[in-house]
């Protein structure tokens, strides 16, 4: 029964993952402030980097939940599977937005503030995988990583603030700017939205596949002698 | 279909997000097996 | 009975004694530090010459690479922290000696105190050799004083991970830069203003709330490091 429905949700995921790439092909508009067709690159660069986000704050989550929830070591695999994850996403955000940087500010990079951020956010989460892999004991890694994935969350909001300061930025706004008012197009708007969706269901299905298998992993690694 | 047309660009989007979808339900039913295994 | 606060601070302020009485039989940090800011100080100098007269160089260029010394200065010293205790075994005595949270205390006033007595040592001589005039002194004080407070909290907070870790001292490089790097980016941008004369701006409460924001987060996850 319950494969019944995990299967239909799959499948669900297929078609609405499907639907959105028709939309950002043919049902949405191609911007006309942006060259040819390039707009429609932000149905996919976006959703990837709220992606990312979005799993680097779960990761904190779970890291406070190891810390203070009774130190399970579920929670630890499943912050260490959201960092795996966050750091996919974050690099393919990163390609998406070069490419279209190089069709519509004609350099794949620029250092403009939001790819400054981007990649001192990668070297925050290289740091923590590399932090993790220069651990053998299973408990003390899930400790340490824990409390820098906490560290990662309450200093990288640091950014936002500094690095605007230090060059300026050619970024196009944020979708819903400053007064609260949808910025874009309405089927734009919705392509996004339904987009950012699929990109998040998918995210929780690779990150729910990685943690099992790292738990089989280590079950596995528990029966040796 | 043009090649490097809008049409074209899809399916190829379409293709590696198919790709990408079996990979993982194959992933998952391999995964699932191995948990069935460990079980019993 | 004493009360649990002073209590708290008898056994931070011992740690803090503790830890400096070891440096000055040992030395190896304040000379790993000391000799390590000079040398890249004279390195630096000698390349540029005294180029502070040139305003451009001196409001872009130096502010950044006083901060890169500093930066470099603490991270070849303030690891020993923890490895040294790790390393003589004696971190077993210290965690039934202390609370997780007076222990990190006495450390950061221990690297503090080590970082500010390097900054009062290389800062001067800095602005010496480059021939770098200050519009605001004070600011510049106040950038170094709390810049340094970061930097030496961060590290000792993050020098009590990489000691648990294989690799330590390449690890701490690696695990600190991009924790650090809001404090040095803040900390260069006061310094850039104190010797275009410019006002502080929003940099200088940034900076603060960094501090206040490191020392919180290293007070509540340092006993989560320390306590298996």
């Amino acid at each position: 029964m319950t494969r019944t429905i995990s299967l239909g949700l799959r499948g669900a995921l297929w078609l609405w993952m499907s639907a959105c790439i028709w939309g950002a092909f043919f049902y949405a508009w191609s911007d006309p402030a942006f060259i040819g067709q390039s707009s429609r690159i932000l149905f996919f660069h976006v959703p990837m980097a709220w992606t990312s986000f979005v799993a680097y704050f779960a990761a904190a989550v779970w890291s406070a939940g190891y810390l203070w929830g009774g130190r399970q070591a579920r929670h630890d695999r499943a912050a260490a599977a959201a960092v795996e994850c966050g750091v996919l996403f974050g690099v393919l955000a990163t390609i998406t937005g070069s490419l279209w940087a190089r069709i519509e500010w004609g350099a794949f990079w620029n250092w403009d503030p939001r790819q400054t951020s981007i990649v001192v956010v990668l070297l925050f989460y290289g740091a923590y995988l590399a932090l993790r892999s220069a651990m053998a004991d299973r408990e003390v890694r899930a400790r340490i990583s824990s409390v820098y994935a906490l560290i990662a969350l309450v200093v990288t909001p640091f950014f936002y603030f500094i690095v605007p300061r230090i060059t300026e930025s050619l970024h196009p706004e944020p979708v819903i700017n400053a007064e609260r008012k949808l910025d874009v197009d309405p089927r734009m708007f919705y392509v996004l939205i339904g987009s950012s969706l699929a990109y998040m269901a998918l995210f929780f299905w690779i990150h729910n596949l990685r943690s099992r298998a790292q738990a089989l992993a280590d079950a596995q690694e528990d029966e040796l002698p | 279909m043009e090649l490097g047309g809008l049409g074209w660009i899809f399916a190829v989007n379409l293709i590696i997000w198919t790709g990408l979808f079996l990979f993982l339900l194959r992933l998952d039913r391999r995964i699932a097996g191995l948990e069935a295994g460990k079980s019993r | 009975m004493p009360s649990p606060t002073s209590h708290w601070v008898a056994s931070a302020r011992a740690v803090f004694a503790k830890d400096w009485r070891c440096e000055l039989r040992s030395r190896y940090a304040l000379n790993a530090i000391g000799l390590f800011a000079v040398t890249t100080l004279v390195v630096t100098s000698a390349a540029l010459g005294p180029s502070g007269s040139n305003q451009a160089m001196a409001i872009n260029v130096l502010p950044a690479i006083l901060w890169l010394i500093l930066l470099f200065a603490a991270a070849a010293g303030l690891p020993r922290v923890f490895v040294h205790e790790e390393e003589s075994r004696t971190a077993n005595a210290l965690r039934l000696a202390a609370t997780p949270s007076a222990l990190f205390a006495g450390k950061v006033a221990f690297g503090l105190s080590l970082l500010l007595a390097i900054e009062a040592l290389v800062a001067p001589l800095y602005l010496a050799v480059m021939n770098l005039n200050l519009a605001s002194p004070g600011l510049f004080v106040g950038a170094l004083v709390a810049g340094g407070y970061g930097l030496a909290t961060g590290s000792v907070l993050i020098a009590a991970l990489a000691s648990q870790a294989r690799g330590r001292s390449t690890l701490f490089s690696v695990l600190a830069f991009p924790v650090l790097m809001p404090l040095l980016l803040l900390a260069i941008e006061l310094t850039r203003n104190s010797v275009a004369g410019d006002p502080a701006g929003p940099a200088l409460p940034q900076l603060l709330l960094y501090d206040g924001t490191v020392t919180i987060a290293g007070l509540m996850l340092f006993p989560a490091v320390w306590n298996p």
